[in-house]
């Protein structure tokens, strides 16, 4: 749990952040958002001191975050930041050794904590233990930067816009592998973002600043029905079916029946064997069931050759992964040009697709979810009137 | 069996290689080879390679072929891929041939002479050393680094060795300057690197903690940099003279060690406290942020991330500061400190070249060593992730 209480910051005569006060409950994850110089990075360096609060209370669990030295403080808070900081002179496994260095862990658990952070981070320890900094791709410094914030298991992560640096297709996935680690790991994290998606995608609540002050503290549904003000309202964007998008996942739309065939990828031998009568699209997978493209029925019935009808894909560019969300999925087709758009696993095997219609069908749901649960709350809620449209 | 001719288009003469040969076949050509007296300071007579006899010739063909070697690429296109480990044989050669030559000019010259008689390296021989030094660079910036590389480089040395020990180089003056100094000799290459290396020491220990000082506070860091930019614009033997004064306030010797050692000090400050410094202020300052945001007290962040990423720069600094200071140490001499300095002083006062050149010829391979010592040292205590350059 982390609390502050009237936490204000003066740098003279400017205030950085003015009287905030809010408490994450353990295990949840807050976005901390808002525009650039709101305050969002002074707010999260006052909570491991490496910015010093001019008033105000921090708890992090039940401890004054004063009654402690910054440095006992700081080992306990998981710490990852946009330009990463990766010490390059010492190597992958190295770096995620800090913390467990400075705890003085022996050499063999922090080699095993080494190898099950990768792991969980998605980068083969064998292949990436022993690289430098810099022979990594932006994506995996981030990665080896949020391994090496969990190294000593820290109970609290506190992360300044660590994908902010990434391009969207590698944030996108980054995005998804934290939904995943956290779903395991439940730690309670601060997250600072400029990035609404982002933000509706990852909180369990949402802190939207402006100038120094709270402007809402909320859950990302109800900071999307329910904006505070028209700062928040605007600030949040007018598109907010779309957005709610963002907090369903794929697996809850996805159909896992799809027609597929395995090897033999010879046109006519396909256009013979693919079982076309109910289904527009066949997908081929290897022998092992990895996506590997698909057989467009209607184009041999409309009389182009079996080839123009085969469609050749990379698993890892044109299908989503279960847990992808269904916002990102929509952007991929819309962005192919698909009417629907194949789910793999993480290494490729073919689970099955989203269709447009089942997009559709969710963004109803979801706006029907919100408005039933804007009715079980009515009469608490408050202000909807004065919020314009 | 067939013949395969491969046809290549007429490469360029390796320009370097050819300036290389030609400095030295000229220099060998015009300069005087070797220079007779008939004693220590009479004034010299210049001798050509002639005197040199059949060594002299191999020199002029192994000079010859580095020439040739050199503009191979341009005259049979065919032997391009052969031209580095030409050069190196050829630059092999010119060291060695080069090296007996004078030996055997000096064999030769003494023969009918006095006991008194010398004859001194001349400016022809130098020259064709240095030629041969600039045919084995180019040949270097050429080969990969490499087992023929080496190998060639390893003949040339034993080329120069064996010339040395076998070819009468021992009949030369500076050798003979050199029997008749030598406990002298050694007494002074021992002070030479005493006061060099006191001077270096005292320049760490002082250098290093005001380079991280002025890393952390400003006032500190204007101070010392204006101060030790200052410190070096002051020729050497106007601040051993100033030091006297300051020396003689404190009751201390003005003349001697103490002097020269506070001298070398001062000046090998410089290198040090600037490049230690701007390597730390170079460290990536989201890579400080995240050291201290992890729990780093500032004494671990500067041993266990500052440091290691400012030791490149910081090391370059020593290198330099150690050079400076070894070359600098031959000028103490003249407030009476010792070293390698006080031949030169006392070769200049009797006008014996030879003399100059025993304390010279050391200070340079001195240096030199402590040159190639630290970049040694560069290479392997800087982390592969940081290697060459930026960070
Ligand atoms: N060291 C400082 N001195 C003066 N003003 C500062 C300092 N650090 C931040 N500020 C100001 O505080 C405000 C909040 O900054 P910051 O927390 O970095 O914003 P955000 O992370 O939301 O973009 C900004 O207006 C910024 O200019
Ligand atoms: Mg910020």
């Amino acid at each position: 749990m982390i609390r502050l209480e009237q936490v204000t910051k003066r740098y003279g005569d400017a205030v950085a952040v003015d009287g905030l006060t809010f408490e994450v409950p353990e295990g949840e994850v807050c976005v901390l958002i808002g525009p650039s110089g709101c305050g969002k990075t002074t707010t999260l360096r006052m909570i491991n001191r490496l910015i010093e609060p001019t008033s105000g209370h921090i708890f992090v669990g039940d401890r004054d975050v004063m009654s402690v030295t910054p440095e006992e403080l700081r080992r306990g808070l998981g710490y990852a930041i946009q330009s990463v900081g990766l010490f390059p002179h010492l190597s992958v496994a190295e770096n995620i050794m800090t913390v467990p260095k400075l705890l003085k862990w022996d050499r063999k658990r922090m080699e095993e904590r080494v190898e099950e952070l990768l792991t969980l981070v998605g980068l083969p320890p064998e292949e990436y233990a022993g690289k430098y900094p810099r022979q990594l791709s932006g994506g995996e410094g981030q990665r080896v930067g949020v391994a090496r914030a969990l190294a000593a298991d820290p109970p609290v992560l506190l992360m300044d816009e660590p994908f902010g640096a990434v391009d969207p297709l590698n944030r996108e996935r980054l995005q998804t592998e934290f939904a995943r680690i956290q779903r395991s790991l439940r730690k309670t994290v601060i997250f600072v973002t400029h990035d609404v998606d982002e933000a509706i995608r990852l909180a369990d609540h949402i802190a939207l600043m402006r100038d120094g002050r709270l402007q809402q503290y909320a859950t990302p549904e109800e900071i999307l029905d329910h904006p505070a003000n028209k700062f928040v309202h605007d600030f949040m964007g007018a598109d907010r079916a779309l957005k709610r998008l963002g907090r369903v996942r794929v697996s809850e739309a996805m159909r896992t029946a799809v027609p597929s065939l395995s090897g033999g990828r010879s046109p006519q031998e396909l256009s013979t064997r693919a079982a076309c009568a109910d289904t527009r699209f066949v997908y081929l997978t290897d022998a092992d069931g990895r996506l590997e493209g698909w057989f467009d029925c209607h184009a041999v019935e409309i009389g182009t050759t079996a080839e123009d009808a085969v469609t050749l894909v990379d698993w890892r560019d044109d299908a989503v992964r279960p847990d992808t969300s269904l916002k990102e999925a929509l952007s991929r087709m819309l962005g192919h040009g698909y009417r629907s758009i194949a789910v793999t696993d993480l290494t490729g095997h073919l689970l099955g697709d989203v269709a447009f219609s089942a997009v559709e069908a969710a963004m109803s749901d979801s706006d029907e979810r919100m408005a039933a649960a804007h009715d079980a709350r009515e009469g608490a809620a408050s202000d909807e009137g004065s919020v314009p449209e | 069996m067939a013949m395969v001719t491969e046809v290549r288009p007429r490469g360029r003469i390796d320009r370097v290689a050819a300036t290389g040969a030609v400095t030295a076949l000229v220099g060998v050509a015009v300069l005087p080879f070797v220079v007779f007296r008939a004693n220590r300071i009479v004034a010299g007579a210049p001798r050509s390679i002639m005197d040199a006899g059949p060594a002299g010739l191999m020199l002029l063909v192994f000079a010859a072929a580095a020439l040739a070697a050199a503009a191979a690429p341009y005259l049979w296109p065919a032997l391009t891929r052969r031209q580095p480990l030409a050069l190196k044989l050829a630059a092999a050669g010119m060291f060695g041939s080069a090296a007996w030559s004078v030996g055997q000019a000096a064999v030769r010259l003494l023969a009918g002479a006095t006991e008194l008689a010398r004859v001194s390296i001349g400016a022809g021989a130098w020259l064709a050393l240095v030629g041969a030094a600039v045919v084995e660079f180019a040949a270097d910036s050429q080969l990969e680094r490499c087992w023929p590389r080496r190998a060639t480089t390893v003949a040339a040395l034993v080329a120069v060795a064996c010339a040395a020990l076998f070819g009468g180089m021992g009949q030369l003056s500076i050798v003979r300057e050199y029997q008749s100094q030598a406990s002298f000799f050694w007494l002074y290459v021992g002070q030479h690197l005493t006061l060099a290396g006191a001077g270096l020491a005292f320049g760490l220990l002082l250098g290093i903690p005001l380079a991280v000082a002025s890393t952390r506070w400003r006032g500190v860091r204007d101070v010392t940099l204006g101060v030790v930019g200052v410190i070096q614009t002051v020729p050497s033997v106007a601040l051993l003279g100033l030091l006297v004064i300051p020396l003689a306030a404190a009751g201390l010797p003005g003349i001697g060690s103490l002097p020269a050692i506070i001298a070398l000090t001062l000046y090998s400050l410089l290198p040090i406290v600037r490049n230690t410094y701007i390597g730390l202020s170079e460290v990536d300052p989201a890579v400080v942020d995240a050291g201290r945001g992890m729990g780093m007290s500032s004494a671990q962040l500067l041993l266990r991330v500052e440091a290691p990423l400012a030791l490149p720069l910081a090391i370059e600094g020593v290198r330099a500061a150690a050079v400076l200071v070894i070359g600098i140490a031959a000028i103490t001499a003249f407030v009476g400190a010792g070293g390698l300095g006080v031949f030169v002083f006392l070769g200049i006062g009797q006008v014996a070249d030879d003399l100059v050149l025993l304390g010279a010829v050391p200070i340079v391979v001195l240096a030199l060593l402590a040159d190639t010592g630290l970049r040694a040292l560069a290479a392997r205590a800087v982390s592969p992730g940081i290697r060459g350059g930026t960070t």
